[in-house]
């Protein structure tokens, strides 16, 4: 109580010294506490985006591939997935997996005739199931006729063709002085390595991304048919066993292989009895869980089925430095918070040397009178650690209150900064009391690391400092 | 037994590179209830002589005997608890502990010895509170206080511990003649009464004739130490 008394009471005597101290423990304490809880929700909610709009909790992608799969860039094309229909089978075995959708990444041309002229206008696209799209991704677009047909809850079926972002429309109005209109018949150009395939088809509708439109604006949607037509992902499934014995026997000879034609059991080919193969032109497979925390569990099981011929890449693995950015902001709000401590320390102590030295004679006194050296060393941690954790106390209210001001909104960030961060809009705070522990017990520890040196300074006064004291 | 002993007692300190003999072979006795003054000017060695009295510095020679016990080979924290429990101490400065009001100043030796509840620190407290003539002025600051009331505060404050010697460095020293002759009056009544072993240093010849003993010091040795020469 002794102790407590001359601490408090000091820290009153010199209170124009200790309100500055205080005000730069409050500002911290609130740094760490705010700038915790925000950078976190930041981090959740960044992870949540990338999730929703572009990875699901993981991607399956081809064995073969050399690079990792990267749904926000064109750049490096993918290997098709071999077999897409046996990866999704072994999916829907797994219990956690809530939905999967395959996807591509790709670009082609739209023909279109304009004032009697026919225009190529490039576009890049994904390639998709709308239905299962929708199912993994279905917060990423708004477009009033709904996506490819469909309705919320992904009712109704799904109508061929593609859809363009309302920017890559503002674009073709802007480079080739007209606009696609919703329902008009185009013709589709794909590259391949032997030439140019084309199809027919027609642009279903125009949307506007509610999410990423950094991204998400030039990007556009072609359904998977129509992306399997335009570049003739189909094929057998099995010939016929006479025609593989025949084939085999041949051994490569062209000769031979012709000479089949003149075998009459060959010669004709009863094309009914043949098995389509549906040849998914799909590059990666979205998956979803019931559970974001069973994603390495789910993929190691999925990773040990090596006849499947693919690999998996993690939510954050495929979203290149999209996911750096949260945890960046995390990293440079906690070095910006450790060094604001730092120079709280170092004031801190230089202000404790100067009471100790402006108090010299008060403390000979007290060891002359008989106080020992752990009581001044009382004296002064108790000072320290009163005046911090209660301005400490100052800087976690604080923060409460910035917190319940933006409880109902959202905290507002500049749309760049929203959209590379979270996708866009405001962030909403995750509150937890992990951060209030964290913040008292970095100005508990930054109090008593301060101290230390002030009060080894403290407790070499001699008694005969009292004496000297004129 | 004598409370003091002083034998042979010399003290060196080095101020910057000159060596200083504060203490040149210093032999002396004291009695319990003794009212004692060290006269000599400044830089006799007064001040060293009641800092060994004190247990606040140690001799570079010599023994220092209190109480019986030999304090050369007391460790800082023995030497802590024998101040604590032996001595008190008035300062010319009077340092009175600012945060403190006169009550809590008075009764901050005994919190530390923290052998005493509090009716029982409450008591003592007041009984010399009253005996200093501070009884309406309990919970003023030092700040608030003339020096001869501080001092006051300082005599009460060396007291209520009822401590085997009262050491004061200069008690009168910052204050003016009247008030310091009251000081050393009120002294050497509660030495009278109470029997208590008082040991001050001056350089007041007014002061001085207050002593019943006068430890006259030069250079660091006794010149004289002599009763006869007083009252």
């Amino acid at each position: 109580m002794l102790t407590l008394k001359l601490a408090l009471r000091t820290l009153v005597r010199r209170k124009g010294r200790m309100i500055l101290i205080g005000s730069l423990v409050a500002f911290g304490t609130f740094l760490i506490v705010f700038g915790s809880i925000f950078a976190s929700s930041a981090k959740i909610a960044s992870r949540a985006s990338i999730i929703d709009n572009f990875t699901g909790d993981f991607i399956v992608y081809a064995a073969k591939a050399k690079d990792l799969p990267s749904p926000f860039a064109f750049n490096t094309p993918l290997p098709r997935i071999k077999d897409s229909d046996a990866v999704q089978r072994a999916l829907a075995a797994l219990p956690e997996v809530e939905a999967w959708a395959p996807y591509a990444q790709n670009y082609g041309l739209i023909q279109a005739e304009h004032k009697g002229k026919k225009v190529d206008l490039p576009f890049i696209f994904y390639a998709v199931e709308p239905a299962r799209y929708l199912s993994v991704f279905g917060q990423a677009r708004e477009d009033k006729g709904g996506f490819f047909g469909l309705g919320r809850g992904t009712v109704g079926v799904a109508q061929r063709g593609i859809m363009i972002s309302g920017y890559q429309n503002q674009q073709y109005l802007k480079n080739f002085g007209f606009q696609l209109e919703a329902g008009q018949a185009i013709t589709l150009l794909g590259i391949t390595e032997g030439g140019v395939n084309t199809t027919r088809s027609s642009l279903v509708g125009v949307f506007d991304p509610t999410h990423y439109t950094s991204v998400f604006n030039y990007i556009n949607f072609m359904d998977a048919q129509t992306y399997s037509d335009l570049y003739d992902y189909s094929g057998v499934a099995a010939l016929p066993d006479a025609f593989n014995a025949g084939l085999e026997a041949a051994n490569g000879d062209e000769s031979a292989i012709f000479g089949l034609a003149s075998d009459p059991g060959l010669g004709s080919l009863d094309l009914s009895t043949l098995k389509a193969e549906s040849l998914s032109g799909a590059t990666m497979i979205a998956v979803r869980l019931k559970d974001h925390g069973k994603v390495d569990k789910v993929m190691a099981s999925l990773a040990l089925d090596q006849d499947l011929g693919i690999k998996v890449a993690r939510w954050d693995a495929a979203s290149g430095f999209y996911a750096q950015i949260a945890a960046g902001l995390q990293a440079f709000i906690y070095v910006a918070t450790a060094l604001i401590f730092l120079v709280v320390a170092l004031i801190f102590m230089n202000t404790i040397i100067i009471n100790v030295t402006e108090r010299t004679a008060e403390i000979g006194t007290m060891r002359a009178i008989g106080g020992d050296k752990s009581f001044i060393r009382g004296i002064f941690v108790v000072e320290a650690l009163s005046l911090n954790v209660a301005a400490a106390l100052v800087g976690m209210l604080a923060a409460v209150a910035a917190l319940s001001a933006f409880a109902k909104g959202g905290v507002p960030l500049p749309d760049l900064v929203s959209q590379f961060l979270i996708g866009g809009g405001p962030l909403q705070l995750q509150v937890s009391a992990l951060p209030f522990a964290l913040a008292l017990a970095v100005v508990v520890s930054v109090s008593i690391l301060a101290t230390i040196y002030p009060v080894s300074v403290a407790t070499s006064v001699t008694p005969l400092s009292a004496m000297n004291e004129r | 037994m004598p409370v003091v002993e002083l034998k042979d007692v010399k003290k060196q300190y080095m101020l910057g590179q000159t060596r200083v003999d504060a203490l040149r072979g210093v032999d002396l006795e004291i009695e319990k209830g003794e009212f004692l003054a060290i006269a000599g000017p400044s830089g006799a060695g007064k001040s060293t002589m009641l800092n060994m009295f004190g247990c606040i510095d140690l001799p570079s020679e010599g023994l220092v005997r209190i109480d019986g016990t030999e304090v050369n080979r007391l460790s800082d924290k023995e030497l802590t608890r024998y101040r604590r429990e032996k001595i008190g101490f008035i300062f010319q400065s009077f340092n009175l502990i600012p945060v403190l009001n006169v009550y809590e100043n008075i009764e901050f030796p005994l919190l530390l010895r923290r052998s005493l509840s509090k009716k029982d620190r409450a008591d003592l407290v007041l009984r010399f509170i009253e005996e200093v003539g501070l009884s309406d002025r309990l919970r003023n600051k030092p700040y608030e206080l003339s020096g001869g009331q501080r001092q006051r505060v300082a005599i009460a404050r060396a007291l209520v511990t009822q401590p085997l010697i009262v050491l004061a460095d200069e008690p009168t020293a910052n204050l003016d003649s009247e008030t310091g002759l009251r000081i050393v009056e009120l002294m050497r009544k509660i030495n009278e009464e109470d029997k208590t072993t008082f040991i001050f240093s001056t350089h007041d010849a007014h002061i001085m004739r207050e002593a019943r003993r006068v430890v006259r010091v030069l250079d660091g040795r006794i010149v004289t130490a002599d009763a006869a020469e007083v009252r």
